[in-house]
């Protein structure tokens, strides 16, 4: 084992340099707002929201059914573009970006999780995983499976999702999810469909994930899993109102 | 990981790419038919046309006016200035001589005849004919240029040997086999008299009926007129007639006068004959060369619609099949686009589908295509000998899949358009 391997923890999420630069306000909202034009007229998903969310810092997101923490998440994950106000990722306004750009942009530091796995049905666990290389740069199988050893699914490798039960899917969605080793992870309630049992592995790999310092953002309606992040943002009928500054964690790293 | 992709798709929604293919096959057999037929229906029509004869005639300079009615010339066979047989030869040296497919050369000759064991002479026509004379590659004469003609028995081989017009054998009371005197008319040249058998009844509908026809060695015995022939009628494969082919060589800037002489037109041929035979006057016969350019123009007209209208309806149908298509899958495009892939990328994914599905359904069309082509072409030229070989033209490989290419992305495109507007927060939304 070389040094490099002893750096990288478990699931292979290297200690981000984030962490230790000046700025560290990875994502940073001012004045978002994303309004949807429907049937019934413009419906307010996220009004006027600013917090921001400093590298390696896990936040969770809650709040009642409808109250755009899924709007949210999108937004910062780059599938979606604010209506109104400012996004900063990696200190990059996402508005100055090509419809190009912002794709390359999200391969490169989002990684998704989420609560209905959106694995591809007809591909194995492994090559679902080496989708997420293909369209990142190119597949190597030896390193999905790895990722897939480190979730716990060495031994599943070529099953496909209607083979796992949903604990393994969403392990399979998680090693996805870090394959290419983006500093940000997204989940949006990652244990919303999982048993207790299975809850405690994502848990389990959610926090191992912290650890190794990258920055998660999790969208739960689950106390248990809110409490393990370090600071809980409440959104409600797309308003933020409650975000206290970063947890103890952070300001230790700073 | 793109190559894995491709397959699942195509195992998994089988149905549809079914549904697509089968419209691309459909399509491109269509074309690749009509385009088959359309490039050797110029020939097919031009043997079904060669039943109504000749297409340049040929003749003497001097002669003025060509008074021949139905086969045989009605002014005095001994007064007129001939062509020379030998100098046929020279058709086979002409620019366009690999597109003659036929040379009938005739002599007319008048003559007394009587029945065997009967003193009395009778007048009588006759023509001398080749029946089936080498000529280059071609075994041609009279009966290649006249296939309407009707024979009981067998044509001429041997000088002494006559077929003889229906009416004229029923005046004379002969049969196949029988034999009667021929002697030549008191005005020609030389004098002569031969017994001669009769191995052929011809019935054609015309003047022929009531002639003799012989050997045009023996009926330049007869005249007295040695490698004498009177007219020679001409069949050649030539390019329908239009504005530029009616103009007058001699008034064509040398630029223009080239490129005329090198186009198939009738006239071109006519003018390469009197170019090659001394003394000769020739002339295309319009009415069967216009109407056979009509033909084809009028068939190739339609073979294009047919094909432009095949062509359209499958890329209908593979619109159809491909918007049900993208559309189960749009789940996995939000996911795509959530790892990051771009539109290009995934529209690639799909192009290729497509387009691996063109080539394939294009390259079975053009083979079902040029089957049934040929199976057509049977139909259409029934009757026509070769009509019934297949035709297998390589060139339409590429222009077929090609087609097959264009209306299978023409057809994708709308609704892979679709798929990659849509949202992808959207998508992954609604597909909890
Ligand atoms: N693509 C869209 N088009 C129209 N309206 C939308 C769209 N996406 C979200 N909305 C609306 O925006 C509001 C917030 O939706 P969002 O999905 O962010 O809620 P949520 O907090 O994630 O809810 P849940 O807990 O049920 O997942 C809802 O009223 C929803 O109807
Ligand atoms: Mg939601």
């Amino acid at each position: 084992m070389n040094e490099a391997k002893v750096q990288t923890g478990p699931l292979g999420g290297s200690l981000s340099e984030q962490t230790t630069r000046p700025d560290c306000a990875v994502i940073a909202l001012s004045h978002v707002t994303r309004e949807y034009s429907g049937h019934a007229g413009v419906v307010r998903a996220l009004a006027d929201a600013s917090f921001s969310i400093v590298a390696g810092e896990w936040v969770a997101i809650t709040g009642p059914s409808g109250s755009g923490k899924s709007t949210l998440v999108n937004l910062i994950g780059c599938l979606d573009r604010p209506t109104a106000g400012e996004l900063k990722i990696d200190n990059v306004d996402v508005a100055s970006m090509s419809a190009t750009e912002l794709d390359r942009f999200r391969a490169d530091k989002i990684g998704f999780i989420f609560q209905q796995f959106h694995l591809i049905p007809y591909l194995s666990a492994v090559e679902n995983v080496m989708l997420a290389q293909y369209f990142h740069s190119m597949t190597d199988e030896a390193e999905a499976r790895a990722a897939l050893d480190k979730v716990g699914l060495g031994s599943r490798i070529s099953h496909l999702p209607s083979e796992l039960s949903g604990g393994e899917q969403q392990r399979v969605c998680i090693a996805r999810a870090l394959i290419n080793h983006p500093p940000i992870l997204l989940a949006d309630e990652p244990t919303g469909n999982l048993d207790a049992a299975n809850q405690t592995i994502v848990a389990e790999l959610l926090q191992d994930l912290h650890r190794n310092g990258h920055t998660i953002v999790m969208v739960t309606h689950d106390p248990e899993m809110a409490g393990l992040a370090q600071r809980k943002i409440a959104l409600s009928h797309g308003k933020v109102f409650c975000h206290p500054v970063g947890g103890p964690m952070v300001t230790l790293r700073r | 990981m793109f190559f894995r992709l491709l397959m699942e798709s195509f195992r998994r929604q089988r149905r549809r790419k079914m549904l697509a293919g089968i419209a691309i096959l459909l399509g491109t057999t269509a074309v690749t038919a009509m385009l088959a037929l359309a490039t050797t229906i110029g020939d097919r029509i031009h043997k079904e046309l060669a039943v109504y004869g000749a297409n340049i005639v040929v003749y003497p300079k001097a002669d003025l006016l060509d008074v021949k009615v139905g086969g045989v010339d009605v002014k005095p066979a001994s007064g007129g200035v001939y062509l020379k047989e030998s100098d046929l030869q020279k058709l086979k040296a002409i620019f366009w001589a690999n597109n003659i497919t036929g040379v009938s050369p005739e002599l007319p000759v008048q003559f007394a005849v009587s029945r065997q064991g009967d003193e009395r002479l009778f007048p009588a026509k006759g023509v001398g004919y080749w029946f089936d004379h080498d000529f280059a590659s071609l075994k041609t004469g009279a009966p290649a240029l006249h296939p309407w003609w009707h024979l009981e028995g067998t044509w001429p081989s041997r000088s002494g040997d006559v077929v003889v017009g229906a009416n004229f054998a029923k005046q004379l009371g002969l049969k196949v086999g029988d034999r009667f005197r021929m002697q030549s008319a008191p005005g020609n040249v030389g004098s002569s008299s031969s017994t001669v058998n009769v191995v052929g009844i011809v019935t054609s509908g015309d003047e022929t009926d009531g002639a003799v026809l012989l050997p045009l060695q023996a009926a330049q015995t007869l005249v007295g007129a040695n490698d004498g022939v009177r007219r020679v009628e001409v069949s050649a494969r030539t390019k329908p007639e239009d504005a530029f082919a009616r103009k007058d060589p001699e008034t064509l800037s040398p630029k223009d006068h080239e490129i005329w002489y090198c186009r198939p037109y009738a006239n071109s041929i006519a003018y390469q004959i009197r170019e090659a035979i001394p003394g000769a006057q020739a002339e295309q016969v319009r009415r069967v060369e216009q109407s056979e350019g009509n033909v084809l123009n009028r068939i190739s007209g339609l073979m294009w619609l047919i094909s432009a209208a095949a062509l359209l309806a499958a890329g209908f149908a593979v619109s159809a099949a491909m918007a049900t298509a993208i559309l189960e899958r749009r789940g996995e495009i939000g996911l795509m686009r959530s790892l990051g892939a771009s539109k290009g990328a995934i529209a690639f994914l799909f192009y290729a589908e497509t387009g691996l599905l063109a080539v394939f359904a294009g390259t079975l069309g053009y083979l079902a295509g040029s089957g049934l082509a040929a199976w057509l072409g049977a139909r259409i030229f029934a009757g026509d000998g070769g009509a019934a070989e297949a035709v297998l033209i390589p060139v339409l490989l590429p222009v077929v899949v090609a087609l097959a290419l264009v209306v299978a992305i023409a057809g994708s495109t709308p609704s892979i358009r679709a798929a990659l507007r849509m949202e992808p927060s959207a998508i992954l939304r609604e597909d909890a």
